[in-house]
């Protein structure tokens, strides 16, 4: 918007700018110099303005995205347990206490994942967690399957998904066995 | 194109006319001790915005107020720039309005027809002296504690009804968890809700009834 065409201005009420402006000139803008003064300082109101809500709104965006990009300090190596404890060929669900640290806050969490074997040396360990909506799955014996109860979907033993909505398989963790003991990789 | 959205906006709105009224209204030859009303409002603007940034991490319950406000200065990305802000801000504004009130006064601008600004601007002192009192007790430490200790014993001496205020302020006869969750309420529902209502009636009147000449000697 042109503010200075034709709207009545608070210069005009100034006595001492109207000494100096002359009246006869209706559009500051034809003035030699290329800048009135009312252009001046509505230029200077819009980059300090600027200035200023960049200022605030820049460090704004870090403040409230900081904690995102925070690592949790969930331990780089979980111990699930015994690896003798799992039976060759049906998943076992084995539980982790970990800590999960958010803000200022750290809270003990309970971590369920599905151990598998066929040879009681090499092991799976997959998540419970249904890939679909984050629901927890269950190992269902009849099914020879992992059943999800929110909208019925089955993964196979192996992870893989045999029914239902979920668009990947079953996420695996990072397995190895340290003196007879279970650990997955918990942080990335 | 600009102009285009302008003209379609304003045909349906009248945006045109309420922004040269507020904006490019006549005003006398005045000075820069004019500004201080303008300079308390924007200070306000950034209070609200650190304030509601502040909310974000903030936990109004006594175990982990204190925990809560030393995260957001001591290890969030530019917390202590969002608090530091906050913090100062507070101060900034007490003085702020007050220097704006001592400019009235000097001036004689509460005089007519200029009253209902005047009371409504105490009233917005009073507003912004409440919400430094309520905004001081969250941090939750000593100095907080101790603070609004002081601060509502001083309510208490009020005649006949004291005792009652104090414990309605406090919400028991000492302060606890349910003075830091009333404190808060007030500081971020109640007093911003009175604060935006009485700012608005506030400058609906300086754009109604314009803004006082310099007053001249032999007047």
């Amino acid at each position: 918007m042109n503010e200075d065409a034709d709207l009545p201005v608070a210069d005009q009420a100034d006595s001492e700018a109207a000494a100096t402006v002359p009246q006869a000139d209706p559009d500051p803008e034809s003035d030699a110099k290329g800048l009135s003064r009312r252009q001046m300082l509505s230029r200077s109101v819009a980059v300090m303005g600027g200035a200023i809500a960049a200022g605030v709104g820049v460090p704004a965006i870090f403040y409230i995205a900081g904690p995102a990009a925070e690592d949790a300090g969930v331990a780089e190596w979980i111990r699930l347990g015994a690896a003798s404890s799992v039976e060759p060929g049906r998943p076992t669900l084995m539980k982790a206490n970990i800590e999960r640290r958010s803000g200022y806050l750290t809270t003990n969490e309970e971590l369920s994942v599905f151990v598998t074997t066929d040879n009681g040396t090499e092991f799976t360990v997959l998540s419970n967690v249904c890939t679909h909506l984050g629901c927890r799955v269950r190992w269902v014996d009849e099914q020879d399957g992992f059943f999800c109860p929110c909208h019925n979907a089955v993964f196979n033993a192996d992870g893989s998904v045999a029914s239902g909505p979920p668009p990947s398989p079953l996420d695996e963790f990072e397995v190895k066995v340290e003196e007879s003991q279970i650990f997955i990789k918990g942080a990335s | 194109m600009t102009s285009k959205i302008g003209d379609w906006v304003d045909e349906r709105s009248g945006w045109r006319k309420v922004y040269e009224t507020i904006f490019l209204r006549k005003i006398p030859k005045i000075n820069w001790l004019y500004t201080l009303g303008s300079a308390t409002l924007f200070t306000m603007s950034l209070q609200i915005v650190t304030g509601i940034l502040l909310t974000l991490y903030y936990v109004p319950e006594p175990t982990q107020a204190y925990a809560s406000v030393d995260y957001i200065t001591n290890d969030l990305t530019f917390g202590w720039l969002i608090r530091g802000l906050h913090h100062w801000g507070s101060s900034a504004m007490v003085l702020l309005v007050i220097l704006h009130m001592v400019r009235v006064i000097a001036y004689g601008a509460y005089k007519y027809p200029r009253e209902a600004t005047w009371f409504s601007g105490v009233a917005l002192l009073l507003l912004t002296f409440s919400f430094g009192f309520t905004g001081y007790l969250l941090p939750w430490d000593q100095r907080a504690y101790w603070a609004t200790v002081v601060g509502t014993r001083i309510g208490e001496v009020t005649p006949f009804v004291g005792g009652s205020l104090k414990n309605l302020m406090l919400g028991g006869e000492e302060i606890s968890g349910l003075t830091l969750t009333r404190f808060y309420g007030a500081h971020v529902w109640i007093l911003p809700g009175i604060l935006l209502l009485l700012v608005g009636v506030h400058m609906y009147l300086v754009v109604r009834n314009g803004i006082t000449a310099v007053p001249k000697r032999n007047e």
